[in-house]
């Protein structure tokens, strides 16, 4: 037994305390006047005999709280043998079955790693003992376990056989933290065999991440060396393609430890080579070289497109590339002006134009003509400062807007004339209907709603000078987005029916009231964002993927609606009750899922394995000592257990101080109420006898 | 202050007495004090036979006239008597276990006996006293002699020690008559002391009354632990334990009693052990009746 913080055990000399308050403080007595004491005797000693029998198991209670509370705080232990000292253990047969296993053990063919390792697997669990008990455990991202812990070797051997190949990345941490709790829970020494290729790239970011538990084991048995590889380690498509003419493919082609090479890369649009291209890579490790295609004949509705390379290496798996496009056409947008400002369209559309996605097609038409024409094509329409609308438009935008389109108003000089924005419907204030700029020459933003989608990344429109913005009152239900330094509004937004109408209170006309659209910083994701927004677009899925991530099928407020998953063998993935519950679906395999969303978006998402896995370089020696001597139990090797020597492990006391503390404090609580009570009573008693 | 000091309630039960029936003198406290000597008064006592030498003009010639022999007519003394009240204002009065004091309960049973005094128009005079004589008003029956001892009964305040010497000395040099001298204290001393230093007022033919004060706590004290006991008048502080107060204590208390009231009685004073825990009234009553019952 020992103390690990002993120095506090001077608390013992608290235990005076209730010797000073029941022998000596107690002793001395209140004198209670008497007439005369001409018949009393001193006596003493009987009196004070007497008061110690009286509180002795008050001063025994309080004296052994404060024992056990100075030993609570000095925190004893008692050494206690391990189950090691018995020579019981668990052992662990880890397989690494990562993407990287997949590798041919020799050569372009034959075995893989992963064959080669669930042998040895099989080999090591014939060697360990029957009493003994073992778990098979799979290793890739995550650590899963194949069984139980058992010493049935027929179970053990039945979990290697259940192994299959995956496309996840393997992650030696996962292992080591998973030994770490079975060594807490099981409080047994555990021998780890680690049956892998032993990846560099499965390192943990941190080396502390990788410590063993104080009683495990490591024992390695590596399958496979480090050899060449090629692989397409990155692609670059847009995730849709609006003209098969303007499309730019770029990807990576890297070589690990390999030499210079050329090598053929193929694109592959839904089963078809459409292109090939010849690239040099370089020697070196990694050596990488870029590939770009230009052109993608891809069919309206998603493509399943691969970038492929010859390679002929012992990694097949990684020479392909897979992602997805998706063929739709540019969203229509109506931009209607009078001519009042010639270059709002323009600094407008060109705008709209930078974007690589090339999303959206503006139309420009004049108020008259699109007071009848039909809106229903158009995702968005712009009314550029118009003034006062010909007879007939107002009424067709609100037909537009209300069903669940949008419009985005823009007021200028002209619209100070009117008395309400058109279709929102706030008032514009007459008379002083411009912000007022007191002393300084012009407006700056001061407020801005950062969080909407629309002002996301612009901050406050820094260097963006406002000389003139009509001002308006904005109605209770109207959400004001960004407001000058006088507190006028610029940009609001409304809903009218289900649809919404944003008003944006300066013109688009690099003139007299603004200098934004020559602010191309702001300017373009500005109109970039709110056409996005207010044209329907949202936050799409993405749809190139790592293996091992999760693609959301539902949002809270979708919470009854069906989703569905085909995998890449067309499956379903989920049942019916996953179907209405689940609300992520887990990519753990390379190639393309056919995801739809519980809100009815449909996407064609390609998921590729991580290509840490194709780097297949080993780690050093020394980093792998350093690892196994993270565990007290020793460096083993190939196939050797370590020592199983007697050993203790302290103990802690103070759960058990801490009961008996408690048990203690409630009996002293019991017997001091005891002691309190009767002197109530006694004065109580006097008190009616006096009355 | 006499509402203070005399209960109705209390005076009430007093008058119901047949006191003024059983004096033996008209104008005599009402069979408190009676005369110590034979005087001349109008209420015949008793005969006696004529002897040679006595006065002729007490010899009842109609007694001779009818028997031929000479007697004597003897009668009661008519005169007042000197009502004189030491009330002991020492230390240990200020005790008291049941809400009052001990000096309080000696003041209520001193305006007591000063008033009946008052009523049978004696001479009452007050010596209170400790160590010292604190305050003295001189027997009198001058009007408004009633508030003054009331009053110096009032202002009576605790003093110091009990030393009985000193004021008894002190109302010697100012008693010219007999009377009747009332002692109230708790006589926290030597039985014979108390006597020794009391007797000399007997010698002048004075009745000397004692009433001994005691708390109910002081003659059976009821400790259930062991308590520090301080002394009143010393300051002396002693340990003591139940065992001993419910039995050695109480065979002391006892031996002391008894000692004192058959001490007092061998002297010829007439001794009450009042005890504070009784009604003031049942104990003057228990005296009234016993003098009573000697005339």
């Amino acid at each position: 037994m020992g103390f690990l913080t002993p120095w506090f055990l001077a608390g013992v000399v608290g235990v005076g305390l209730p010797i000073w308050l029941h022998l000596l403080k107690r002793h001395k007595l209140d004198p209670r006047p008497f007439p005369s004491l001409m018949f009393f005797e001193r006596r003493e000693q009987s009196s004070v005999v007497h008061r110690r029998l009286d509180h002795i198991l008050l001063f025994i209670l309080r004296t052994l709280m404060l024992i056990i509370l100075a030993l609570l705080f000095a925190n004893p232990f008692i050494n206690r043998a391990t189950p090691k000292a018995s020579g019981k253990k668990t052992v662990v047969v880890a397989v690494d079955d990562s993407f990287s296993m997949r590798a041919f053990a020799s050569g372009t063919s034959g075995e893989t790693r992963l064959d080669k390792a669930k042998r040895e697997a099989l080999n090591v669990i014939s060697g360990i003992p029957p009493t003994t008990t073992a778990e098979v455990l799979a290793l890739r991202g995550t650590v899963e376990a194949m069984t139980q812990p058992t010493n049935d070797p027929a179970e053990l051997r039945g979990a290697v056989a259940a192994i299959k190949p995956s496309d996840s990345r393997a992650s030696f941490g996962e292992l080591a933290r998973f030994t770490r709790t079975l060594s807490e829970s099981s409080k047994m020494p555990i021998e780890v065999h680690l049956i892998s290729d032993l990846q560099k790239t499965a390192l943990p970011p941190g080396f502390t991440d990788l410590r063993l538990a104080g009683d495990t084991t490591l024992i390695l048995h590596p399958v496979g060396g480090e050899i060449p590889n090629w692989t397409v380690e990155n692609v670059k498509a847009p995730t849709h393609v609006y003209d098969p003419k303007r499309v730019r493919i770029q990807a990576t082609i890297a070589g690990f430890g390999t030499p210079a090479a050329k090598r053929t890369v193929s694109l592959v649009l839904n089963g078809k080579v459409v292109q090939t291209k010849q690239v040099d890579v370089p020697a070196g490790t990694p050596g990488r070289a870029q590939v770009e295609f230009n052109e993608l004949a891809a069919s309206y509705g998603p493509n399943r497109c691969e970038l492929k390379i010859d390679s002929a290496d012992a990694l097949p798996g990684d020479d392909s590339f897979p992602f997805s496009v998706e063929r739709a056409d540019p969203k229509k947008i109506l931009f209607i002006d009078n001519g009042r400002h010639p270059n709002a369209a323009l600094y407008y559309r060109t705008a709209l134009d930078s974007s690589t996605d090339a999303a959206f097609a503006l139309e420009v038409q004049r108020p008259e003509t699109a007071a009848t024409a039909n809106l229903a094509g158009y995702s968005l329409v712009v009314l550029d400062d118009l003034g006062p609308l010909p007879p007939g438009l107002e009424e067709n935008l609100q037909r537009y807007v209300s069903p669940g389109k949008s419009l985005l108003v823009v007021l200028g000089p002209a619209s100070v004339a009117m008395p309400k924005i058109p279709v929102e419907g706030d008032p514009i204030l007459p008379g002083t209907s411009y912000a007022g700029r007191e002393t300084e020459r012009f407006l700056t933003v001061a407020d801005v709603d950062s969080g909407h989608p629309v002002m996301k990344g612009l901050e406050r429109l820094d260097g963006v000078n406002f000389y003139l913005a009509v001002r308006v009152t904005p109605s209770k239900d109207a959400h004001v987005l960004a407001r000058l330094n006088d507190q006028t509004p610029l940009l609001l937004e409304r809903q009218i029916g289900q649809g919404k109408v944003m008003v944006f209170t300066s013109t688009f006309d690099n003139g007299s009231s603004n200098d934004l659209p020559v602010h191309g910083a702001y300017w373009v994701p500005f109109v970039l964002q709110s056409a996005t927004y207010l044209g329907g677009g949202g936050a799409e899925q993405p749809v190139d993927v790592p293996v091992d991530s999760y693609v959301e099928l539902r949002t809270s407020e979708s919470k009854n609606a069906a989703a569905e998953v085909l995998d890449q063998d067309g499956k379903r993935a989920l049942s019916l009750e996953e179907a209405t519950t689940a609300k992520t679906y887990p990519l753990t395999r390379e190639g393309f899922f056919s995801v739809t969303t519980a809100n009815g978006q449909h996407s064609l998402v390609a998921a590729h394995a991580d290509r840490r896995e194709s780097d297949l370089a080993v780690i050093p020696q020394e980093t792998l000592d350093l690892w196994k001597a993270t565990g007290s139990g020793g460096a083993g090797t190939d196939g050797a257990g370590g020592s199983a020597g007697d050993k203790t492990t302290p103990w802690s006391l103070s759960p058990l101080l801490l009961l008996l503390l408690l048990l203690v404090a409630l009996a002293e609580s019991v017997v001091a109420n005891g002691y309190l009570r009767a002197p109530v009573e006694r004065q109580e008693g006097a008190r009616k006898e006096a009355a | 202050m006499l509402q203070r000091f005399l209960d109705p309630a209390v005076l009430g039960q007093l008058n119901s007495l047949d006191l003024v029936a059983k004096t033996v003198v008209d104008g005599f406290i009402s069979g408190l004090h009676r005369s110590p000597d034979f005087g001349f008064s109008q209420e015949f006592a008793e005969y006696r036979a004529y002897t040679p030498g006595d006065d002729l003009r007490h010899v009842d010639w109609n007694v001779f006239a009818r028997t031929e022999r000479a007697y004597l007519k003897r009668y009661r003394g008519e005169t007042n008597c000197q009502v004189n009240v030491l009330l002991d204002t020492s230390g240990s009065m200020q005790y008291g276990s049941r809400g009052m004091e001990k000096l309080e309960y000696a003041k209520f049973l001193a305006a007591s006996v000063l008033y009946l005094a008052h009523l049978q128009r004696d001479a009452a005079g007050l010596v209170v006293f400790d160590d010292e004589v604190r305050h003295f008003v001189h027997p009198s029956t001058r009007q408004g002699q009633l508030h003054r001892l009331l009053h110096g009964v009032a202002e009576a305040q605790i003093g110091k020690r009990t030393d009985l010497m000193r004021p008894f000395v002190h109302l010697m040099d100012f008693l010219r008559r007999r009377g009747m001298i009332v002692v109230i204290s708790d006589f926290w001393e030597l039985p014979e002391k108390v006597i020794e230093m009391v007797s000399p007022l007997r010698y002048r033919g004075n009745e000397v009354v004692l009433f001994h004060l005691l708390d109910p706590e002081e003659i059976r004290p009821k400790l259930k632990h062991p308590v520090m006991l301080e002394d009143l008048e010393t300051g002396e502080t002693l340990e003591v334990t139940p065992d001993y107060a419910a039995h050695e204590y109480r065979d002391k208390m006892a031996a002391h009693l008894e000692d004192i009231e058959s001490r007092a009685k061998g002297a010829g004073m007439d001794y009450f052990m009042v005890d504070t825990s009784r009604p003031l009234d049942a104990a003057l009553r228990e005296y009234l009746a016993l003098r009573t019952g000697r005339l």
